[in-house]
């Protein structure tokens, strides 16, 4: 996505958008390359893959037609990519801990982590408000609604 | 440090509660950190189908009753997805510690066979889980709708023999729980009939009472209500025996078909458990099959407790795993 | 009057006091259970199954169902004050609710929501009492055919559902239906994209891929210094909707309720494309179908009552025929198996005080959560009070455990995360996600319905012109089109015009 960016200079959003989808269109054909099509009159399993992905790359492909009246692709607001970069990293991170950690550890590390390394909050404050939200949510869902959250390693 | 140590202490509050509610009577408050007796903490019970489907309706009144026995609380986890093979998945995969266990049903003996049919490596087998207890077991009917003319099997046959591909039976899906008997019944009979495969047992149903469908073959509870109205017309039965529900209706075995297929619900454990635990569990089991409140659950679902020990269990699984692994290859692979 | 004789029946059970105790804490828990992403009122009725052994059924079931109804009440305050869809039915009040929120309308759009479920549950109801059996019926005729059809339309209104141009609706739809394949085959038993990941056998679930696109993609291009938090006024005039918010309303709110209500009684899981459908058409009839997406009334009035209703509609099939519409409906038909009492054709006649205590049960329950929700809304919307920087963790936080607790799988909570990225990415290229939520919903139910269809009628496409109702639906569709070419037609003189303003638009 980011290759081509800098050269062209006429290259406008909806060209770059479109092009992703043609190729996510053209990547389901080859991945669904064994799934039968099967008859009109007995559709198979790879009918309705194919045919999504059919109308998706002709759609695309109308975009980049018409992609000459989109902004260019400079003009894009990407100042918020820094944050959205840091939310995503560290959200994943979490994700892949949850099972292990249980809620309690990995949510309060979340929104710990959160606060202090996106938003520059004061630690103590910031602890203290990680450990009261998920303390809070526990409650709810352990104790209101009998429906238990991951418990992970506190039991051990 | 400080959430994770308040952690503990919630924590130790939540068995309280969550016990105390569901076994008030029976409580003794736990030490916090007295581990060594099994079981120390609450104990999960995997459901591999959605709410409601039939395994949760047999867990649910089973955990309630299981709690005051083993002491802790029961949760029932839902694992569903691929027709209950992610939930047995998990389970194989779990740690064998005895706090998840899995409860499932007939189909649990097809995956592999399944696996094996498209070629694909089988994420599971049979061998990993013990076999702990079977609860129900609720023998099959063949039922057709109300608006066909046919009285008896013996119609039905002769019919379908006549215009092959003409009935159209339901399933609740593919390689299903109630795809596998009609499959071992139409080998058996000679008979070849559409398939019209849905996504449930409640979806099945749905399309034979809308005559988009004309023959089901379904576990009898969930048939009942239909039956008692006269919406369906039962034709043979799956057991080995008559089944008090339905007394009028003959079994294949009685008719000539030497077929047997039931929708049983049973529990185990992940290969490994270590065998205080697993004799804990049978322990537990025998108590809570036996307790009124069960009984009287599964008697309002139509079905009578059919309880195995591990034993008799076993030796029934084994002999119900050929059926579901010969009903799978007499299906086969399916074109399209 | 005999109706009238039995709904008298039923009230003399329903206002008994401990009846009404067990009414409104099932009321007070669905709305619980609604506002909370993840454990929808599938988990809250199961969860709640075994506290009800010890009742008699009339109590347990009214509980129950309370929990069910309630809870499609309570799913619209996240979808309106935080952005996160609790389950597939609120996404379209997500939309324009939180563009009402941002614009300070925050409680404007929660009495809105919880007046128009009011109207639409009653309505459901009413329904309910009056036609149930013979509707009961006219729905079991719904087979796959019918089904087809139905979605066919329901594919057509998709092209009405978005502000962005076409060929950009178009695209999302056939990229949601392209994610709908994933998963096996129910056919024919192949696994479709699943590499080798299990969970993904039973496809894409919904609420991920909603709470992903919507409530993290909105997160993740929302830096916090971007926000200055909006403090809420606490007068209570400014939580109440203007007269021209209410006038705006009241025509939404009733054919959401009356289209609701038809499609709920559908066996399969055809409520949740009431409220897309509910959506589409009150932007098509719309006088400014620009402000759709930017906060308008309508957006939120239509697919909630829709989506009440439907709920409400829902019961239909399990009260008068025994057969479950939908996975809810599963659980509380189990609940009553459980209890002994058969849903079914004779349950009308055989527990007559069972029957028409729980209709009555439902007239007093929607009045019970109106009075509930109401009072509520000024609290609800000093959540929007917490700072930003401290509220969006929040939200990521419920997003993560609400997708995990579904079905406690960590799978969905990565296509979660995935479909954030995504929803982030889509928003800068200006497509618009709802489109692909509804292609999402329709694929798997539209290619099942189809093929089962060609299966019953051996490949021959007949089928679909030989039911009367699959007729009619599809005569619709013909109709609609004609009049899209029609619209079409006249207004293509200035089509590059308008396109390069709805593309300049936004």
């Amino acid at each position: 996505m980011s290759g081509p960016g800098k050269s062209a200079a006429i290259l406008r959003a909806d060209h770059i958008a479109g092009g992703v989808f043609i190729a996510l269109g053209i990547a389901v054909f080859i991945l669904g390359w064994n799934l039968p099509f099967g008859r009109l009159s007995a559709p198979g399993a790879g009918m309705l893959p194919k045919l999504t992905a059919g109308l998706l790359i002709l759609f695309a492909v109308i975009i980049v037609a018409t992609g000459a009246a989109s902004e260019k692709l400079s003009q894009l607001p990407w100042s918020d990519w820094i944050h959205a970069a840091l939310v995503t990293g560290i959200t994943a991170a979490a994700v892949s801990l949850y099972t292990t950690l249980g809620f309690l550890i990995t949510m309060s590390l979340l929104i710990f982590t959160l606060l202090v390394l996106v938003e520059r909050k004061n630690i103590v404050g910031s602890a203290a408000y990680a450990a009261a939200l998920t303390l809070f949510a526990y409650w709810l869902f352990a104790i209101a609604l009998k429906a238990p959250l991951e418990r992970g390693l506190l039991w051990f | 440090m400080t959430a994770s140590f308040k952690g503990e202490q919630l924590m130790d509050r939540r068995q309280f509660v969550a016990g105390s509610a569901a076994a008030a009577a029976t409580l003794t408050v736990q030490p916090s950190f007295g581990q060594d007796a099994y079981p120390s903490r609450p104990v999960t019970l995997i459901n591999p189908f959605p709410p409601g489907g039939a395994v949760d309706v047999v867990a649910r009144p089973l955990a309630s009753v299981l709690e005051p026995i083993i002491k802790q609380p029961a949760v029932i986890e839902t694992k569903a997805g691929a027709a209950g093979a992610v939930g047995a998945q998990f389970a194989a995969n779990a740690k064998p510690d005895g706090y998840t266990m899995l409860m499932h049903i007939v189909s649990i003996s097809g995956f592999a066979e399944v696996d094996k049919l498209f070629g694909r490596q089988p994420k599971f087998t049979r061998d990993a889980f013990i076999p702990i207890a079977r609860f129900i077991a609720d023998p099959m009917v063949l039922v057709v709708n109300d608006q066909q003319p046919y009285k008896s099997l013996k119609d039905l046959i002769d019919d379908a023999k006549k215009n092959p591909d003409k009935l159209i039976f339901s399933s609740s899906g593919l390689y299903g729980a109630l795809h596998l008997p009609i499959a071992l019944f139409n080998k058996a009979a000679g008979i070849q009939m559409k398939h019209l495969p849905t996504n449930g047992g409640g979806p099945a149903l749905t399309a034979i009472l809308g005559n988009n469908s004309q023959v089901l073959v379904s576990s009898i509870a969930a048939a009942s209500a239909q039956m008692k109205a006269g919406k369906l017309r039962p034709l043979a039965c799956f057991g080995d025996k008559r089944a008090p529900a339905v007394p009028d209706v003959p079994t294949l075995k009685e008719l000539g078909y030497n077929i047997e297929f039931y929708l049983w619900v049973g529990l185990f454990a992940p290969k490994g458990t270590p065998d205080n635990v697993v004799a804990f569990w049978r322990d537990a089991s025998k108590k809570a099959a036996s307790a009124e409140q069960f009984v009287a659950a599964m008697k309002n679902l139509g079905q009578d407790v059919a309880y195995q020990d591990q034993p008799e269990f076993k030796a029934f699984w084994d002999a119900d795993a050929k059926r579901v692994e010969s009903a799978v290859q007499s299906i086969g692979k399916v074109e399209g | 009057m005999e109706v009238l004789d039995s709904l008298l029946l039923g009230f003399s059970v329903a206002l008994r006091p401990d009846v009404l105790f067990y009414a409104f804490v099932g009321c007070l828990v669905g709305t619980l259970v609604g506002m909370l992403p993840g454990i929808g009122p599938l988990a809250g009725v199961s969860i709640l199954l075994p506290l009800t052994f010890g009742l008699d059924p009339t109590k347990a079931i009214v509980m129950l169902a309370g929990i069910y109804y309630g809870s499609q009440y309570g799913g619209s305050t996240t979808s309106i004050l935080l952005r996160i869809p609790g389950e597939a039915a609120s996404v379209m009040t997500c939309i324009d609710g939180n563009a009402m929120a941002r614009k300070g309308r925050a409680g404007a759009a929660l009495c809105i929501a919880a007046v128009g479920s009011f109207i639409a549950g009653t309505f459901g109801v009413i329904m309910l009492t009056l036609i149930a059996p013979p509707l009961a019926n006219f729905a079991l005729r719904f087979g796959p055919p019918e089904y087809t059809a139905l979605l066919v339309l329901g594919l057509i209104f998709l092209a009405y559902m978005s502000t962005s141009s076409l060929p950009r609706t178009l695209l999302m739809a056939a990229f949601g239906l392209m994610l709908g394949t994933i998963g096996i085959d129910v056919m024919s038993g192949h696994f479709r994209f699943s590499f080798d990941i299990p969970e993904l056998g039973d496809g894409i679930g919904i609420v991920p891929v909603a709470v992903g696109l919507f409530g993290l993609g909105e997160i993740l291009s929302t830096p916090s210094r971007n926000v200055k938090t909006n403090v809420v006024s606490p007068k209570l005039r400014e939580l109440l909707p203007t007269r021209t918010e209410w006038r705006q309303s009241t025509w939404p709110i009733a054919r959401g309720s009356v289209l609701g209500f038809f499609i709920g009684i559908i066996p399969g899981s055809a409520h949740i494309i009431s409220s897309f459908v509910s959506y589409a058409l009150e932007r098509r009839l719309s006088k400014h179908p620009e402000e759709f997406g930017k906060g308008a009334v309508a957006g939120v009035a239509g697919p909630e009552s829709a989506n009440n209703s439907a709920s409400t509609g829902a019961f239909v099939p399990m009260l008068a025929l025994g057969i479950p519409t939908g996975p809810v409906i599963a659980v509380l038909m189990a609940a009553l198996l459980i209890h002994g009492i058969p849903p079914g054709p004779t349950l009308v006649n055989d527990h007559p005080k069972l029957f028409w205590g729980f209709v009555a049960s439902m007239y007093v329950g929607n009045l019970m959560l109106l009075a509930l929700n109401l009072p509520l809304v000024g609290a609800f919307v000093s959540v929007l009070r917490i700072p930003y920087a401290y509220l969006y963790p929040m939200i990521i936080m419920f997003c993560v455990i609400g997708v995990y607790q579904v079905n406690n799988s960590i799978v969905d909570v990565w296509i979660m995360l995935i479909m954030g990225v995504v929803g982030y990415g889509l928003k800068k290229f200006n497509f618009d996600p709802a489109p692909l939520v509804l292609g999402l919903v329709i694929a798997p139910i539209f290619e099942m319905s189809l093929r089962q269809s060609l299966i019953m009628s051996g490949g021959n496409w007949h089928i679909f012109l030989q039911r009367p109702i699959a007729l009619v639906l599809l005569l619709i569709c013909v109709v609609l089109l004609g009049l899209a070419i029609y619209g079409a037609v006249i207004a293509r003189r200035d089509w590059r015009a308008k396109l390069a303003a709805a593309e300049a638009g936004e």
